[in-house]
């Protein structure tokens, strides 16, 4: 009773401020807006356009065994379109624009043995624009993995003192990434090349919708978490320490009213979105509920753990924008994770805002379901529970 | 049993043995007031006894509850006035209070009486509405006081509850004391008045650097200095070098200046008052003003420390 009590007062104190409904609530329905637009602006256009990006591939000796196996790999790439032209074709053509770039291959690169260095290729692109960027990222895998193939050739020849070791050493090596590269490769193109519309499903909302809910759920944190540091700065935290209130008490109160917070405000957010932006959180009414509440309890321990760490309120806006930008970025919830390159997919994977987009879309966009929201919700509680007990453990370490 | 019950309390923040092995104990009903000067040690030790900083040795019982063995048992008959005011600047007088009083385990009708009465003992019925961060210092004073009341506690611990007032909320919160002792509550008051002290006080433990260095009824520890009179001088000269004489002249027991008021504990005034007048006019000051005072909480201290109490 003691812990509603405190939770009410606590959420009558954040929302005195009418402005913080503007924040909580409006401020998300314009950017899901926005968002929702983006991704559709980005996947609009000719269904059968060739989206792929132009490169025009410019090699005096194009029998080298080297040049064929870098023309080979970047012909098999989904995102590339290689056509080879002579130096001044080429370069008329990007300046046409009818290509992204030119690659220069120099003349007696297919030369490189046992003794050579690896020759440098010259890439003829736009570098700032997207595209440009783009095609420079595609060409710089298979580019470095072909030197370090070359690299590992002349090593293997020179220990060997035979330079007829280099070819099969390099054909070895080559095969070798060839192998091992490939994921990597496919994530990497689908990084760059434009996202497919399936993904989404049929509504370009049911990525911006849980995205920017997951998202500003986070943001909340920046009133919510307020009350912590306020209740230390005006010592009542000090006077409540004096009634008989135990310190868990205390500590499930604040997480109470930020948990009630930041779940208004989901909830809000799956009306608006389920009614006007017809993403369709009711398809699993119980599944919707579930990762929801069990996302808010993570947020509002992360928030319990702010308010607790942080020494005044500047803090707390540092710390909660902090922990937005890590976990959305981290997490997909501004783009899918699918999207993204390796190493970065993996660590997302491991983050709860990653999770809990998984346990949204499993309903939006798989059309799972409920048996497909519970792995997203256990995991969810369990990232509430040690956050919990994190703050738990600063809260009765503090100096008052 | 006592309603406090203090023994051997140590307290150290680092380096600083803040509170040193202090003991002390209050009687149900009465009025037990810590006197001693800024950083005695008396905000250290309230904040022990109601659960704020857990002591490094000794312990204490509220009501005969020891606050490291059932600490929510000894806190439950216990209300503290902290210090520093401890309100929601944001809500009303009244709902400070209702916040508290819920805090503190009433509810619904009992919870609304009890609210109204706490506003008519701390004299703000027709300001219940405002907020409290715009209150005078004074009336935050009192709705501090007024929160710690709410649920009629046994035992109420008072932590300078007077500082940087105006007159007449400070006679109002020392007529509240009175009013609830009257009434059954046993109160621990600390301050560095010694005027209040004299005038609420059933028993008095004077406090200096960690320790309890003195502990007796008012009349009691007057008898400390008997025979001993304090006398307060003015100089017509900044007179380092004339309180040097001073503390050498036969007969003089103690010596203390603040404030260009000079402090003198004698034996006799009638004989050492003329080596006092002596002794400056050798050196060619001359005392502008003497004050023969009645012997005070103010001469004990002096008596016991060498020092002067007021700040
Ligand atoms: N939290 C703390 N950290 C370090 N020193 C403290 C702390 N609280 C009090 N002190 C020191 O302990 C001594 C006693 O302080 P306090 O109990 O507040 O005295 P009083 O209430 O009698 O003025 C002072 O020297 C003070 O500076
Ligand atoms: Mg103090």
């Amino acid at each position: 009773m003691k812990i509603l009590d405190l939770a009410i007062k606590d959420l009558s104190q954040i929302l005195r401020d009418k402005k913080v409904l503007l924040f909580l609530v409006a401020m998300p329905i314009v950017f899901t807006l926005f968002m929702g637009f983006a991704y559709n602006a980005g996947e609009s256009g000719d269904e059968n356009a060739d989206t792929r990006l132009g490169l025009a591939y410019v090699d005096p000796q194009p029998d080298s065994r080297l040049s064929q196996m870098l023309f080979a790999r970047l012909e098999e790439s989904d995102a590339l379109k290689v056509i080879r032209l002579e130096q001044a074709e080429a370069l008329d053509s990007l300046r046409r624009g009818e290509v992204v770039g030119v690659l220069v291959i120099p003349s007696g690169f297919g030369e490189q043995d046992a003794g050579g260095t690896f020759r440098q290729l010259t890439l003829i692109a736009e570098s700032n624009s997207s595209d440009g960027q783009s095609l420079y990222q595609l060409l710089r895998v298979p580019i470095s993995q072909l030197m370090s193939a070359v690299e590992i050739a002349s090593i293997s020849a020179d220990v060997q003192g035979s330079p007829a070791e280099f070819a099969p050493a390099l054909e070895l090596a080559w095969a070798k990434w060839d192998e091992t590269s490939r994921l990597e490769r496919v994530r990497l193109e689908r990084a760059t090349a434009r996202v497919e519309e399936s993904w989404f499903g049929d509504n370009p909302y049911n990525q911006a919708s849980p995205g920017i809910l997951v998202q500003f759920a986070i943001m909340s944190l920046v009133t919510s978490a307020q009350i912590l540091v306020n209740e230390r700065k005006t010592r009542t935290m000090q006077r409540l320490m004096t009634t008989a209130m135990r310190p868990w008490e205390m500590v499930a109160g604040h997480l109470l009213a930020m948990f009630g917070l930041v779940f208004l405000q989901t909830a809000l957010l799956v009306v608006f979105a389920q009614f006007v932006l017809g993403v369709n959180y009711l398809n699993e009414p119980l599944g919707t509920l579930l990762v929801s509440v069990a996302m808010c309890l993570w947020v509002a321990a992360m928030g319990l753990l702010i308010g607790v760490l942080a020494k005044s309120d500047d803090q707390v806006v540092l710390f909660s924008l902090v922990s937005m930008f890590l976990f959305s970025a981290l997490g997909g919830t501004w783009f899918p994770l699918e999207a993204s390159g390796g190493a970065f997919a993996a660590i997302g994977r491991l983050m709860p805002s990653a999770w809990a987009m998984t346990g949204y879309q499993n309903i939006l966009i798989r059309g799972l379901d409920l048996s497909a929201a519970w792995l997203p919700t256990t995991i969810l509680l369990a990232y509430a529970f040690g956050f919990f007990l994190l703050a738990l453990w600063r809260f009765r370490k503090m100096e008052l | 049993m006592n309603a406090i019950e203090v023994r051997h309390l140590k307290k150290s923040f680092g380096e600083l043995q803040a509170v040193q092995g202090v003991a002390f104990a209050a009687e149900k009903g009465e009025i037990l007031s810590l006197l001693g000067p800024n950083g005695a040690g008396k905000s250290t030790t309230i904040s022990m006894l109601s659960g704020l900083l857990a002591p490094n040795d000794g312990d204490a019982a509220i009501m005969g509850h020891s606050i490291r063995t059932e600490p929510e048992a000894a806190k439950a008959s216990l209300g503290v006035v902290p210090q520093d005011i401890a309100l929601y600047p944001d809500l009303s007088a009244r709902e400070n209070l209702v916040f508290w009083g819920k805090m503190y385990g009433l509810r619904g009708a009992a919870l609304k009486t009890r609210v109204d009465e706490v506003l008519d003992i701390i004299g703000l019925r027709d300001r219940q509405k405002d907020a409290v961060g715009k209150f005078s210092g004074g009336m935050k004073r009192r709705v501090n006081i007024g929160a710690a009341l709410l649920h009629k506690p046994q035992v109420v611990i008072m932590d300078e509850p007077t500082v940087g007032i105006d007159p007449q909320s400070r006679r109002h919160i020392l007529d509240n004391v009175k009013e609830l002792n009257r009434q059954g509550m046993t109160v621990l008051y600390t301050t560095h008045y010694m005027e209040e002290a004299a005038e609420l006080s059933d028993h008095i433990a004077i406090m200096d650097s960690g320790k309890v260095i003195a502990y007796g009824t008012h009349d009691e520890l007057i008898k400390l200095v008997n025979g001993q009179t304090r006398i307060d001088l003015t100089l017509n000269v900044e007179g380092a070098d004339v309180l040097d004489a001073w503390k050498v002249v036969e007969g003089v027991n103690g010596i203390d200046s603040t404030d260009g008021v000079v402090t003198v504990l004698v034996s006799d005034s009638n004989l050492v008052l003329p080596r006092l007048f002596e002794a400056a006019g050798k050196l060619g000051a001359r005392i502008t003003s003497v004050d023969i005072q009645e012997p005070n909480l103010e001469t004990v201290f002096l008596h016991l420390t060498g020092r002067a109490l007021r700040d």
